[in-house]
């Protein structure tokens, strides 16, 4: 793209804008278009012997007795200046019920991503540099078992081992209570949900580099390489590995949100109070405010990766610069 | 004077779990210091195995069966991968065929280069280093080499990506240099010139060079001694004009009378009739008695072992024996073409005029790829139109066929004008009858999940029209007959078939409509020589008994100057040069066609300095 | 490079997806029948693999349950698949401008988070069914396979074949089921591979949660879903069972998967 970056980014940015707007105004009507009832979760089962009185009273209180669409433009309105609401079920401001515990799930989810990111590389290389081998085949075998191991099942069985039976670690919750500040603590509840969620998702991208490097030493540059008396190794890092890293990141990038998204199983399993089971929760229970803001965030999340994703391709990688247009005729008439 | 490389009696082996197949059997040879050997056969003969034999680049698959290998006199044979590493690069290199594939495509070209000095030479700094990397851009010929140091391959034209491939290969100033079909890849113009560096720069720094070749006419100007392998197996070798004007070998002789330009005026191409032998099973005796026009019994019981012809020539081929018949090698079929000259008078076919078509690049620049163009073609000529890649004789093609839908100008058939699109769709059945197109790459041009058959008649079966022979199946069976095919290949996948033999299943996919205009783009650029022949003399015959009319682009031109009647050249879109055939190639008027014709390679050794005036 | 059939796998397999269809032939007792005396007992002569905490049979319930989670498996992907080939095959064949829009709408319906669209389907639904779960897993992962169409799509119409089919007449219809389709199959193959595991997996951790099959319609999913009663009372039973039999289809599957993949991978190792 030999443009004006101010334009790129501009028009990216734009289109980042326009698609979260759309975004919003689809989750808005989906929320609200599902049965199920709001004022359940603000008011507990008490609403559902509400007289008819009552509900109207309590709808107007709660807003939701007009037309969707005034319902999306008042929301509009006070989204902008950055008032999202109230959550029904916590009676809070919805921002400061996420505030809470943000910082949980982006631990969990964050540590393990450069965890899985790390250690996939590593044991992508490995394996592709011992391709067909013994050692090879082995961690194949092991990394095939461990990705067909659903996330809640291994979740159940590492509880029932270590908290149960061995009685080592804890089984729920991020902290114990009155030690939030004990940072051993706050490890010893992270082993477990962090295993799974490593081991979730490791061998998928270990497999994903093994095969791509597989396919670069496959290529004629390697045979040149070797041919100007390169060593192995050197081959290996300095061109294969080199020329699969842009990719690499364009994937990472794509799979922050899955990967952050696929905590609430875990989160559940092991009673982890992190944004994951409060977006089930809020999507359970028609907690409209707090279900728009996390969709908002998550589907923002997930646009602002994708365009990550793909100026990385666009820039980085230079398979994509095609012949220079300042060359001789010879090249332009291609 | 020990020669610089030596193999006696190498055998390599390939292990493909079912089979062993021996590419490479009892090969001996030697390499002075300062002289270029060529090593010429066809594909799968095993020459490209031989030199990354030498240089331990084969596949795990593969391993050295016996024999041995001895670089200056030291037996390199049994060396281990990090002996090997010290070698590579530093005592023997290799230039490979293709340059789009041969370099890192995310690295520049600086820093591939710099690695080849850095891996001999690790300690050498950052200022050193650039500098040599300039005088190695220098030494090939590039240009500008400060710039081009931080390109890409990508964004340079494949000449200039070789070049950068021989400077890599020349970094650590090695004793032997392999050059494995080093221009097979590139334009005319271009190969010449790469030719031309590659003999100054071997001249300049005395490097035993090897230079694999398929093309006789390329080594005859560029080689000292020329070995001829066929089956793994060398079956003679010696000095360049020993090979190309006293061959002894029966598959030398055959290998030469293939060459287009010894076939000028005659009525067909000469063509060795068969295939070359599976190495996994070598037949016993002489691997090419089944083919051999001059085989004796002796050639089909045991293999003949090398006889001396002189000092410097050897052959391995029973008719030297001393009890053997004494043959004179010559053609029977050598019969003269008979020439037609009907189409100058007939009508007037295809009428191309003021041809356009541009490529949008971007919103604003555009690549003019074919630029006002025009030319006639009549009933039943053939009409060759070449240029080199980029020329945009292929666009050309294209647009008759209205594959492409922008552009201007003006096509008309038999007086129908292609380019009204109302005409052209009320037509269209009448047209797509009658204009059939036959592409170079046959891998890609036949759909790899359907049936011969259903690809021969897949037209009669999108137009709805009944087959004449019957069915359909019989109408495959007639029209396989038709170009040579058995009927064995009826029921088979295209990818179960040879390059020439797919070829033909495009040809017949051609002609089941009997049309009138057959445009053949690049039909014979993948195939081998002998192969190439045999498709070339399909088309004559078609154009004789049964009048077809052909548009013929290629870009080897000896092939062009023996099958076309008339011929066109193309470049930069542009038509520079139109006229018959004999008088465009002896005299050639526009500078540019002076220039390709000069480039064209001769099969004759020690001409090459009269010719260069 | 050698590969070997996966015998084993297959054979597996066929096993326990035979188990599941003849479920009836091989049950010992009734699976939804809860011995409410009975609950929470180990695997034992009577009851070969133990009982749940509602006190229903292991060992018939994996059976009766494997082909619920198995189907829905099946079917989730066949409609998955389905929707990913037109729409990747639509999109790659169409001009640049559609492509583009295309795209971008599916990303906007990917940000929208899998876990709001089940529950609301499921809402609108109403009590979830085979049919109605199978459908909903398919409806949030054709996008991957889609992609894969696309891709080749693309690629696939500029070949030379389909460039002769065009010039000699054929119709769009004619040449994406004639030639694009069969060229591309193979390399959906594998992803269809992994779509059934997928959904295998999604069936099961959503009955798992609470979403998917309800407890009373047994699935090995919603057999785990009484997990957290199990862990108190260290039933391992009744979570490591199902679990195991889970785990086992998954990867008979993925063998099979990966064995079609390897095989249209050829090439000489260089390094």
């Amino acid at each position: 793209m030999r443009k004006n970056p101010w334009i790129y980014y501009g028009k990216k940015l734009l289109i980042f804008v326009v698609s979260i707007f759309l975004l919003s105004v689809i989750v808005f009507y989906i929320a609200r278009l599902a049965p199920g009832d709001p004022l359940v979760s603000y008011y507990g089962e008490r609403a559902e012997k509400m007289t008819a009185g009552e509900r109207a009273w309590a709808e107007e209180k709660l807003g939701l007795h007009e037309s969707i669409t005034v319902q999306y433009g008042k929301w509009l309105g006070r989204a902008v200046r950055g008032d999202f609401g109230i959550s029904y079920k916590y009676k809070m401001d919805v921002l400061e019920v996420i505030e809470g515990r943000v910082g949980n799930t982006l631990l969990l989810g964050g540590v393990g991503f450069v965890l899985i990111f790390v250690l996939a590389l590593l044991l992508g290389i490995w394996c592709a540099w011992n391709e067909e081998r013994l050692i090879d085949r082995a961690i194949c075998k092991i990394g095939t078992v461990t990705s067909c191991i659903p996330e809640f099942w291994l979740s159940l069985v590492l509880i029932l081992i270590f908290a149960v039976e061995l009685k080592v670690l804890p089984s729920s919750g991020a902290y114990t209570i009155g030690k939030e500040n004990d940072l051993g603590d706050r490890i010893l509840h992270l082993i477990l949900p962090m295993t799974v969620v490593v081991l979730g998702h490791l061998w998928y991208y270990a497999y994903l580099i093994r095969n791509k490097l597989l396919e670069e030493v496959r290529t004629d540059y390697v045979l040149l390489a070797k041919s100007k008396g390169v060593t192995g190794k050197s081959v290996m890092f300095r061109h294969c590995v080199r020329n699969i890293i842009p990719t690499y990141l364009s994937i990472m990038a794509i799979s922050v949100p899955h990967i952050l998204g696929g905590t609430y199983i875990i989160e559940t399993v092991f009673s982890y109070p992190g944004i994951g089971t409060l977006s089930y929760e809020s999507a359970r229970y028609q907690d409209y405010n707090l279900l728009m803001v996390i969709c908002l965030l998550s589907g923002a999340l997930v646009i602002l990766c994708n365009m990550i994703a793909q100026t990385i391709n666009e820039r980085i990688d230079p398979r994509m610069k095609g012949p220079d247009l300042t060359e001789d005729a010879e090249v332009i008439m291609r | 004077m020990a020669a610089v490389l030596e193999l006696q009696d190498l055998s390599v082996q390939f292990h493909t779990g079912k089979e062993i197949v021996q590419a490479v059997r009892d090969v001996s040879l030697e390499v002075q210091e300062g002289e270029v050997l060529a090593i010429v056969g066809e594909s799968g003969c095993g020459k490209s195995v031989l030199c990354k034999s030498v240089m331990k680049l084969l596949p795990q698959t593969a391993h050295i069966a016996g024999g041995r290998i001895l670089v200056d006199g030291a037996d390199i044979t049994d060396y281990r991968e990090r002996e090997m590493e010290k070698l590579r690069g530093n005592v023997f290199s290799m230039v490979f065929q293709d340059p789009m594939t041969s370099l890192n495509p995310t690295m520049k070209i600086g820093a591939q280069i710099a690695e080849a000095v850095r891996v001999h030479e690790p300690k050498i700094r950052k200022a050193e280093l650039d500098g040599r990397v300039l005088e190695l851009l220098g030494l090939v010929g590039i240009d500008r080499a400060k710039e081009r140091m931080q390109q890409y391959p990508g964004q340079m034209s494949g000449g200039m990506r070789q070049r950068c491939v021989l400077a890599i290969a020349l970094a650590s100033n090695p004793r032997i240099l392999f050059a494995d079909e080093p221009t097979t890849a590139l334009d005319v113009t271009i190969q010449s010139q790469i030719l031309e560096l590659f003999r100054n720069i071997q001249k300049k720094f005395r490097t035993a060079t090897i230079l694999v070749s398929h093309d006789l006419s390329v080594v005859a100007g560029v080689a000292d001694r020329v070995a001829v392998m066929y089956a793994g197996k060398i079956v003679e070798i010696g000095t360049t004009e020993e090979i190309f004007y006293q061959p002894k070998h029966p598959y030398t002789w055959c290998l030469l009378q293939s060459l287009p330009a010894l076939s000028k005026g005659k009525e067909e191409l000469f063509t060795i009739p068969g295939m070359p032998p599976n190495l996994a099973h070598p037949p016993k005796g002489d691997a090419f008695a089944c083919r051999n026009p001059y085989a004796v019994a002796r050639d089909y019981e045991e293999e003949p072992p090398m006889f001396r012809v002189s000092p410097t020539h050897y052959a391995a081929t029973w008719l030297l024996a001393e009890d053997a018949p004494k043959i004179m090698f010559g053609r029977e079929n050598g019969k003269k073409r008979v020439i037609h000259q009907e189409w100058k008078d007939a009508e007037v076919l295809l009428d191309v005029r003021h041809l356009n078509h541009a490529f949008p690049l971007s919103r604003k620049l555009a690549v003019k790829a074919v630029d006002d163009v025009s030319f006639q073609l009549r009933k039943g000529e053939i009409f060759g139109l070449v240029g080199e890649s980029g020329s945009g004789k292929s666009t050309v093609a294209r647009c008759i066929m209205n594959l492409y839908h922008k552009g201007s100008g003006e096509v008309y058939y038999n007086g129908i004008p292609l380019h009204d699109r109302k005409v052209y769709r009320k037509m269209h059945r009448q047209i797509q009858q009658n204009i059939q197109i036959i592409f170079q790459d046959s891998t890609s041009s036949l759909n790899p999940r359907m049936k011969v058959k259903d690809i021969i008649t897949e037209p009669l079966v999108i137009n709805r029209i009944r087959p004449k022979r019957g069915t359909y199946r019989e109408e495959a069976v007639f029209q396989m007959k038709y170009v040579g095919l058995d009927e064995s290949f009826l029921d088979k996948y295209p990818g179960e078939l040879s390059g020439g033999q797919r070829q033909r299943v495009a040809i017949a996919r051609a002609v089941v409509m009997e049309p009138e205009l057959l445009i053949a783009d690049e039909p014979i650029a993948s195939l081998d020589v002998s192969i190439q022949a045999q498709i070339v003399n399909l088309f004559r015959h078609l154009q004789e008994e049964h009048g077809f009319t052909f548009l013929f682009i290629a870009h080897d031109l000896s092939m062009v100057e023996y099958l076309c009647d008339r011929v066109g050249v193309m470049y930069h879109g542009k038509l520079v040069e139109v006229g018959l055939t004999e008088d465009v190639f002896a005299q050639p008027k526009h500078s540019y066609t002076k220039r390709l014709m000069e480039s064209i390679p001769l099969p004759e050794p020690g001409r090459k300095e009269e010719r260069r005036a | 490079m050698k590969q070997k059939k996966p015998i084993i796998s297959s054979v597996l397999l066929g096993l326990i997806i035979l188990g599941c269809i003849g479920c009836r032939f091989i049950m010992t007792k009734d699976p939804t029948y809860m011995d409410l005396a009975n609950y929470s007992h180990a695997p034992n002569g009577e009851f070969l693999f133990g009982t749940d905490t509602m006190g229903r049979d292991i060992f018939s319930m994996i059976w009766y349950g494997g082909r619920i989670s198995l189907s829905i498996g099946f079917l989730a992907t066949a409609i998955s698949t389905a929707i990913a080939i037109v729409f990747g095959a639509v999109s790659g064949y169409a001009p640049r401008w559609l492509d583009e829009i295309l795209m971008r709408l599916t990303e906007i319906f990917l940000s929208v988070p899998e876990l709001l669209i089940i529950i609301l389907l499921q809402a609108v639904i109403g009590k979830a069914t085979i049919w109605s779960l199978a459908f909903v897993i398919g409806i949030t992962s054709w996008t991957g396979i889609a992609k894969i169409v696309r891709t080749e799509v693309i690629q696939l119409k500029n070949s030379e074949y389909v460039l002769a089919a065009r010039s000699m007449g054929g119709s769009f219809f004619y040449i994406l089921i004639r030639h694009l389709t069969p060229n591309f199959i193979s390399s959906i193959m594998f992803m269809v591979v992994m779509n059934v595991r997928g959904a295998i997996v999604a069936e099961s951790t959503l009955s798992f949660m609470g979403l998917g099959l309800p407890l009373e319609v047994v699935s090995w999913g919603s057999m785990l879903s009484l997990a957290d009663q199990a862990l108190l009372n260290g039933a391992w039973w009744i979570i490591l069972i199902p679990g195991a039999f889970l785990v086992t289809t998954l990867m008979c599957v993925t063998n099979l998967g990966n064995y079609l993949r390897i095989r249209n991978n050829q090439g000489v190792r260089n390094l």
